[in-house]
């Protein structure tokens, strides 16, 4: 038996034992249990994922499994990318799981969400799996389904959550229409349901056909990716999903969009033309620009991380649209170099992602609030998550030594090396594409640097930040492992160079963009080195003399306290809030974010002159989703109304709808 | 070009500068550059017009490198005004704690070195020296720029 399928074959055995554990298991027991087979799941996925990784393929088929086109299974490099990262993800969150889900039974603790959390993560495993059209499409719509009915667990006692679950089910729809309609369209006139016989037939394909398919494809990916302008569904649904559901979404299903994109354009469609890259790379620059933009402003902990997740997300569409762009023009040793940067990325971002919603996760069980605001004063109460999420953040930010700062990095050298020779489109575009990655690492260590500031050091704002007790060991655990993947992936991130190589081979560009040498990366192509691991050593170990040398020989230290003007004591009123540490950079971008601003003074009853109380309002809203999403809305919600006289209640008119429709389609059978 | 003939027409407006004096014994390892903030201890404000027109154009006090700060964190030397005020007695203290130490006291005017007119006045604490340690006085009622200048520069030794 392969080795592949034997892992995966355990994953879907366990997925089963897990769901069924949740149905039949007492409450007292039932968190630890789903938990630690979801965490086994998660292991055999990432098992697979590494055997794929070594070079193995798998393929089967199972005809008569599903009527009409059947269930077909194929597993190679790229697909075992995608295992690996969804696996490793779906391990620390079957371990958070275990002390997020207490004993009480309710909650996140009670048995539905449960029952549907191996469920996602499985079906989030089967996607990459899947090796034909009809199966893609089946996983995809189970993987879905199954996100959704988490999204919506905290629906009876929050509208939000209804909104958000409306929201991600209307948009997560219709990116699946596109999806069906493009992938039938490719099967149809391919004449192959199986990705390799559209594989064999791709070349030959009519040009409308393929942009066409592209073009339905790329919505519904990247609706799933949470690209803007597709964006809408992803802030909500991560904000109002239980923590351990946002982390699984935002570290590894949102990736899954990626996956498609590679796979229908890089694999299937074996490359496009010109327009489509740009395409991507547009939409990865929106989307990094727009994300990030928003998280600097956002003031709640896990909007914030979604709008992140945007902004990572544009930033590795950017490395594909540039990497398809470069490859068309000649150049594949540096579009390798761009797509092996986005591909590290995603696993980057899987494991810094994982670990701030494990961290805002924390936060939300401790103080019951998300509200940067609000917060304050964590890294006394909970040094541990403080530590842990600072971590995240760091990597987030995309500062060296981090692991996000590796794959920025890898992406600015490929950027940098674009050069001139590949004409006027690339020579415009790389440029273009260094600003946007450039602005966004800058705001991004403005956003992050907010969320350690201000959420968790200083003083506590409310009674609730003041009495935050620290998590249970189960999360600490998970956020602990999610954070030595960080530093795995950014000490030693030469491991990835051989696998990568497999990976590029499967999207047909056989190139070598990285080699790894013993601690250290060296980009042949560019002539460029990094080695992280020296740099991490150098750094911590400067701060440390430094520190050690101010010790022993600088001046003794006088303790006087903090400047209050002479005044005091100091407040924590008086400390930067989330908002107003945001204000500048709110102030330099008003023309983007158009905040909304509602000054309400109220004088008292004897003048007009002298003011009772003055009530300020700011609001940033999502400019995009007014802009776009309201009017369609509108429409949609008109149009629904009118076609209400239709259905007036009478069978009899309904009887004559029913067989009015099967005469027209019987005329229409016989007309062809 | 008007502004640039204006400039022009009026040339330098600023006192001649004088020889440099005689380190101060309050100067200490102060050679030639001190960063003074300002603390109104309850003044009519008849010193403050003063000091501001100390560090004006005319009187520059800025050339014998003295230079008015924002905080008492980034001072060398504080100069205090006006009898004490119960109300401004302890942030007074505060302030002088706040600066690094040894931080210089400048008594500016008759009313800090003993309250003036406002001896034994309702709500007066005292003399500056009565809350901090004073290193120097300027006498006057108000004191004149010149003389401002003339002991801050006994701090700056420029």
């Amino acid at each position: 038996m392969n080795r592949v399928e034997a892992a995966l074959t355990a994953a879907g055995g366990l997925t089963l034992a897990a769901t069924l554990a949740a149905t039949i298991i007492p409450a007292q027991w039932r968190g630890a249990t789903v938990g630690t087979l979801t965490t086994l799941v998660g292991l055999a996925g990432a098992a697979a994922g590494c055997w794929a990784l070594s070079g193995e393929t798998w393929h089967a088929s199972f005809p008569d499994l599903l009527p009409l086109a059947g269930v077909e299974w194929a597993v190679d490099a790229l697909s075992g990318w995608l295992l690996l990262l969804i696996g490793a993800v779906t391990a620390v969150v079957g371990i958070y799981t275990i002390g997020y889900a207490d004993r009480s039974g309710r909650g996140p603790a009670a048995r539905g969400p449960l029952a549907v959390l191996p469920l996602f993560a499985a079906a989030m495993l089967a996607v990459p799996a899947a090796g034909s059209v009809s199966t893609l499409l089946w996983t995809w719509e189970l993987m879905a389904i199954a996100s959704l009915l988490l999204v919506v667990v905290e629906h009876k006692h929050s509208d939000a959550a209804r909104t958000a679950g409306i929201w991600y089910a209307a948009m997560t729809q219709a990116g699946f229409v596109a999806l069906l309609v493009g992938l039938s369209w490719l099967a149809a006139v391919s004449g192959a349901d199986s990705f390799h016989g559209i594989r064999a037939h791709a070349a030959a394909l009519p040009a409308g056909v393929r942009d066409g398919v592209f073009l339905l494809c790329m919505v519904g990916f990247v609706s799933k990716a949470g690209a803007v302008p597709l964006h809408p569904w992803l802030p909500r649904a991560h904000a109002e999903a239980p923590s351990h559901v946002s982390a699984l979404m935002s570290a590894a299903m949102v990736k899954l969009g990626i996956y498609g994109v590679l796979r229908v354009a890089f694999d299937l469609l074996g490359g496009g033309t010109r327009w489509w890259w740009v395409l991507v790379a547009a939409i990865g620059a929106v989307s990094a620009l727009y994300g990030i933009l928003q998280a600097a402003v956002a003031t709640d902990l896990k909007r914030l991380l979604a709008f992140s997740t945007s902004e990572n997300i544009g930033l590795i569409l950017l490395g594909v649209g540039m990497a398809g762009l470069l490859a068309q023009a000649g150049q594949p040793a540096i579009a390798a170099l761009a797509l092996a940067a986005a591909l590290l990325h995603m696993l980057n971002h899987a494991a810094f992602k994982s670990l701030l919603f494990g961290g805002a996760g924390s936060v939300l069980r401790a103080t019951g609030t998300r509200d940067l605001d609000a917060l304050g004063g964590l890294s006394r109460r909970m040094p541990s998550t403080t530590l842990l999420v600072a971590g995240g953040a760091f990597a987030a930010a995309a500062l060296p030594p981090s692991n996000g700062f590796v794959s920025e990095w890898l992406l600015l050298q490929a950027l940098l090396h674009a050069g001139t020779g590949g004409g006027t489109v690339l020579a415009v575009a790389a440029p273009v594409a260094v600003a946007v990655v450039a602005l966004t690492a800058g705001i991004a260590v403005a956003t992050f640097v907010k969320v350690v500031g201000t959420g968790f050091l200083a003083r506590p704002r409310t009674a609730a930040a003041a009495d935050a007790r620290e998590s249970p060991a189960g999360m600490l655990l998970a956020m602990g492992l999610a954070a030595a993947f960080c530093v795995a992936l950014a000490v030693v991130p030469a491991v990835v160079a051989r696998p990568l190589r497999l990976v590029l081979e499967t999207m047909r560009l056989p190139q070598e963009p990285l080699a790894a040498e013993t601690v250290g990366l060296r980009l042949p192509q560019v002539g460029a080195q990094l080695w992280p691991l020296w740099l991490t050593i150098s750094l911590v170990g400067l701060t440390a003399a430094t520190a050690t040398v101010v010790r022993a020989f600088g001046r003794t230290r006088r303790r006087a306290r903090a400047w209050d003007c002479g005044d005091g004591p100091l407040t924590a009123r008086m400390e930067y809030t989330a908002t107003s540490f945001a204000e500048p950079l709110q102030r330099v971008f008003d023309d983007v974010l158009a905040p909304e601003t509602d000054v309400d003074v109220t004088p008292v009853k004897e003048s007009a002159y002298l003011v009772s109380a003055i009530n300020y309002r700011l609001r940033i809203p999502d400019r995009i989703e007014n802009r776009l999403y309201r009017p369609l809305i509108r429409a949609f919600v008109t149009i629904g109304t009118a076609a209400r006289r239709l259905a007036s209640g009478s069978m009899h008119r309904y009887l004559a709808y029913m067989l009015t429709a099967v005469i027209v389609v019987l005329v229409a059978g016989v007309w062809r | 070009m008007s502004l640039i003939r204006k400039i022009r027409e009026v040339g330098p407006v600023a006192e001649p500068a004088g020889p440099s004096p005689a380190a101060q014994p309050a100067s200490g390892d102060l050679k030639g550059s001190v960063q003074v903030r300002h603390v109104d201890a309850g003044s009519c404000n008849g010193c403050e017009i003063e000091i501001g027109q100390a560090f004006s154009p005319v009187y520059d006090a800025e050339r014998h490198g003295l230079r008015l700060v924002a905080s008492p964190r980034h001072a060398d030397a504080l100069t205090v005004t006006g009898p004490v005020t119960v109300n401004m007695a302890e942030a007074l203290r505060k302030t002088f704690e706040a600066m690094p130490q040894p931080g210089r006291v400048v008594a500016v005017g008759d009313c800090a070195r003993d309250c003036g007119v406002f001896a034994g006045a309702h709500g007066i604490h005292g003399a500056v020296d009565d809350v901090v340690p004073v290193d120097m006085h300027v006498p006057g009622c108000p004191p004149e720029p010149a003389a401002i200048v003339a002991a801050l520069r006994g701090l700056s030794g420029r």
